[in-house]
């Protein structure tokens, strides 16, 4: 399984304050706020940390098809300026973030999945065609035979007439960028 | 305060984080944020936290598991409130 999710820095620039009071204690465990705290550039860790929990969270919710709130239950830990695990109750999600000026997009999967992930980062008007556009790439199943359904949790799957094609797959917008990624039914 | 006040204030409070102006003319009990308002899931303690200050109530984890719609936010400001 694979969850995804992109933070458009600028838009969170302008659209969150994570310095408001109860922000940071509200979304991040003790341990987390120590990180932020301590780091040469909390605002980077800030929404690192978010898109780590939030791609966590597009797993679980494909799992159990349950949608809820609770950023502290997803805890994260960093192993390296890229990579980093996510606690979930019983689940261990490892995460790859990547970082540069104008976003932050991290891809989580369960620990032990080894499916090949598929993703990219474009606009968020044209993110299914893209999709599409690399299923047929990868299947040779035309675009136009292609189509999106989702599930009762609104977690994108996608079709060839009655096969499912996605094994997983994992759309995320925020600002001007969308994100997605995917692995193959095998 | 009655549902219908409840409704009305909270209304408020969601408007600067909505992205789909037809499904907030609509608000009704049954809107979800994330679905229907498409607020975006980093505003949603913001939405928290206004809520605690408009209320002058504190909402633990638990209840905020729940605050994804009208609804449930309504319900949890009642009982925080006892009303």
């Amino acid at each position: 399984m694979v969850g995804n999710d992109l933070v458009d820095l600028q838009f969170a620039k302008s659209e969150s304050n994570w310095q408001r009071k109860g922000f940071l204690e509200k979304q991040f465990t003790i341990k987390e706020q120590q990180l932020i705290l301590h780091a040469t550039n909390s605002f980077n860790v800030v929404w690192r940390l978010w898109s780590m929990k939030e791609a966590a969270y597009k797993i679980v919710t494909q799992q159990h098809e349950k949608r809820f709130f609770a950023p502290h239950k997803f805890e994260c830990s960093f192993i390296s300026e890229a990579e980093g695990i996510v606690f979930f109750e019983k689940n261990k999600f490892f995460t790859t973030t990547f970082f540069n000026s104008f976003y932050c997009h991290t891809i989580a999967q369960k620990t032990n999945d080894k499916l090949a992930v598929f993703s990219s980062v474009g606009m968020p008007e044209t993110i299914d065609f893209e999709i599409k556009k690399r299923l047929q790439e990868l299947t040779g199943v035309l675009v136009e035979q292609i189509s999106q359904r989702k599930s009762s949790v609104g977690a994108p799957l996608y079709y060839q007439k009655e096969k499912i094609v996605t094994n997983s797959c994992s759309i995320s917008h925020h600002g001007n960028y969308g994100a997605f990624a995917f692995t193959l039914q095998k | 305060m009655t549902k219908e006040e409840l409704i009305t204030k909270l209304s408020a409070i969601v408007k600067p984080y909505i992205q789909n102006e037809e499904a907030f003319k609509s608000l009704n009990e049954n809107t979800d944020f994330i679905n229907d308002l498409e607020i975006n899931s980093a505003n949603l303690v913001d939405i928290i936290l206004d809520i605690e200050d408009e209320f002058d109530i504190e909402i633990d984890n638990d209840s905020m598991e729940q605050m994804l719609s009208v609804k449930a936010t309504v319900e949890i400001i009642q009982k925080k409130m006892n009303i």
